[in-house]
């Protein structure tokens, strides 16, 4: 499963969202993660925001399945979940 | 292209920019102690744009070329534009503590643009196509450009043709059928060394007698005739000392100001954006100075954030971050400091097209913006100073602290003995509450106080500037009116 990865600009972050994505890389190693690229096909798109703006503009990327969107540290849970979901 | 931060200071290189310090040339003025951390400060720019953890507010689609630019280069397309702008510069002080320079460029792209749109319209020039031009040239080499408005002025109770020295003003000294030759000079340009051209634009409103003042145009910074003289901060020699790296403060980043002066230099037509039509130098100046205000509200902001985390953490190392006038204190500092962000937003979602077709801040909102900040980092410098300390401005230096002079009856080296003296709360080292207090002490009255107070107060244009625009933008005939029909007056 690929999923595209997009992280807010970073004006003001409420949390590492970097550590936050590692994390989230690290549990799900079976899922590829890259960083969202205009002209490539996503199977779900991964939107991390630093808070709960979750600002970034995505209509230009190609997701064929979900966007999730995390703003807080305590969205890595949740956001697990969902992805495992959508491994089944 | 975009460039990166290292690919940023080889172009730096390859300048034979000329630089004067200390009654000095500077012949490597890119390894120079004291100027080094000004284009660190400058490449931030350049490595925030490559990390995809930030590229989202500093690069954007050209609406010029359709490439991928620096928002730094860029024409502000929608509202949202406007915000991200602020937004990045927010990010872009908390990165750095200092003023990152880059902003007056951006400022003054956006200004020129739709002025230029309006003079030709009047005067049927090509400054809109040259400018155009200059600016994807910009965006495509991913340049940093200085944007150079104020001028020495002299007499500031004369205009420009007045003035006992005809120089004070740049101004037009001749004109060829291919350009012009300018002389003349613009004070406190921030970055300006640091800057791969310049665009000058005229410092005030003009009438007709100046008309040669009003002139626009771009030109690289190692143009021939064209020196630059480094201004001094405060401290700035500290970073001269081996081994005082704490002593500094911020020992990576700092901003930078210098005199540029323009000693006979030749501008090809094509640079050329205003030369004469002195009815326009208002509108750059309004324009220019609108966005400039604007910028404040993310970059001061940014470095606020800054000061306002070393209180809290000078608090935490003292002991006292648990007492409630501190706790009070940082939310008061917080408070201001949000409250600028809010007018930076407030001006940027207000935003409204120009006739060229870039978008414009709302001129009252931004001026309200700049008038708040000639005066809150000043209370946030203050509530940072109370909490942290007399330290911050009487504590020795890194010598000191790493000295092993023996001095104590029983043989304790000046190091010791500042480090028992100097120790607080478990929860720090010494080191750790050196560091933070000499961070504060930077921010507030060292080498970042140039660019976090005085040109909080200053830099955009001083507080009288933006009440006359609050004055005029005012509507105070419509709240007059407001007020008669509420009280029953009738005409
Ligand atoms: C750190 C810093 C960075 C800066 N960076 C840039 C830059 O990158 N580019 C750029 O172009 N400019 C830059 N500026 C310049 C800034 O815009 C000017 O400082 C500002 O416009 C004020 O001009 P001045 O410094 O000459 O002050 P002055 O004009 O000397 O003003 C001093 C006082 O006199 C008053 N005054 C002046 N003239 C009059 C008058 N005619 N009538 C009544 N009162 C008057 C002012 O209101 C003010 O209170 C920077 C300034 C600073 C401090
Ligand atoms: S999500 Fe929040 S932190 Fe991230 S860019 Fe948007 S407003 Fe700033």
């Amino acid at each position: 499963m690929k999923c595209g990865v997009k992280f807010c600009g970073g004006c003001n972050p409420h949390y590492q969202r970097g550590d936050a994505f590692r994390r989230i890389q690290a549990d799900m190693p079976e899922i590829e993660f890259e960083y969202a690229e205009e002209g490539t096909d996503y199977d779900h798109l991964l939107v991390i925001g630093g808070c709960t703006a979750c600002c970034p503009i995505i209509d230009q990327y190609t997701v064929n399945g979900d966007v999730l969107k995390m703003w807080s540290e305590d969205h890595v849970d949740i956001i697990e979940e969902k992805l495992e979901e959508k491994l089944k | 292209m975009l460039m990166t931060g290292e690919q940023y200071i080889e172009s730096l290189r390859k300048l034979n920019t000329r630089v004067y310090m200390f009654g000095e040339k500077v012949d490597n003025w890119v390894d120079h102690p004291i100027i080094r951390p000004s284009i660190n400060c400058v490449k931030v720019t350049y490595d925030l744009a490559q990390d995809p953890e930030y590229k989202d507010l500093m690069t954007v689609k050209s609406n010029l070329t359709g490439e991928t630019v620096n928002r730094f280069a860029h024409l502000h397309q929608s509202t949202e534009d406007l915000k991200n702008k602020v937004k990045m510069q927010r990010l872009c002080g908390q990165k750095t503590g200092s003023c990152f320079q880059r902003c007056v460029g951006m400022d003054a792209f956006n200004a020129m643009f739709s002025s230029t749109y309006e003079i030709d319209k009047k005067y049927g020039t090509n400054y809109h196509e040259n400018f155009k031009n200059f600016l994807i040239q910009v965006q495509q080499n991913d340049w940093v450009v200085d944007g150079a408005m104020t001028d020495p002025k002299g007499d500031r109770g004369l205009a420009p043709h007045a003035q006992r020295d005809k120089d004070l003003f740049v101004r037009i000294k001749e004109r060829r059928e291919d350009g012009i030759v300018v002389c003349g000079a613009k004070c406190h340009q921030t970055g300006s060394i640091n800057s791969h051209w310049h665009i000058v634009m005229p410092t005030q409103a003009m009438r007709e007698e100046d008309a040669d003042y009003a002139v626009a145009f771009a030109c690289p910074s190692d143009a021939d005739g064209m020196y630059m003289v480094y201004g001094r901060q405060s401290c700035d020699t500290r970073k001269l000392e081996e081994g005082a790296d704490i002593d500094l403060g911020n020992a990576q980043f700092g901003g930078q100001e210098a005199l540029v002066v323009f000693d006979d230099v030749f501008i090809p037509n094509e640079y050329i954006f205003l030369a004469g039509e002195y009815e326009f130098a208002g509108m750059v100046v309004e324009r220019f100075a609108g966005y400039h205000r604007q910028s404040y509200g993310g970059c001061k902001v940014g470095v606020g954030d800054v000061l306002i985390g070393a209180a809290a953490l000078a608090a935490e190392y003292n002991g006292a971050q648990k007492a409630s006038h501190v706790k009070d204190k940082l939310i008061e500092m917080t408070h201001l400091n949000e409250t600028l962000y809010c007018c930076g937003i407030a001006c940027s979602t207000e935003g409204y097209p120009t006739e060229a077709g870039n978008y414009q801040i709302d001129l009252l909102l931004a001026n309200v913006c700049k008038q708040n900040i000639t005066r809150f980092p000043y209370e946030i410098v203050r509530l940072a100073e109370d909490i942290a300390g007399g330290l911050m401005v009487t504590m020795p230096s890194q010598k000191d602290f790493d000295s092993d002079l023996a001095v104590g009856r029983n043989g304790e080296t000046i190091g010791e003995i500042c480090n028992k003296f100097y120790a607080a709360a478990p929860s720090c080292t010494t080191e750790q509450r050196m560091r933070v207090l000499r961070l504060i002490e930077n921010l507030c009255l060292g080498a970042a106080a140039v660019g976090y107070r005085t040109e909080s107060m200053h830099g955009a244009g001083s507080p009288q500037a933006q009440r006359i625009m609050i004055q005029r933008q005012g509507n105070i005939e419509g709240k007059k009116a407001l007020a008669k029909a509420i009280a029953g007056i009738k005409e």
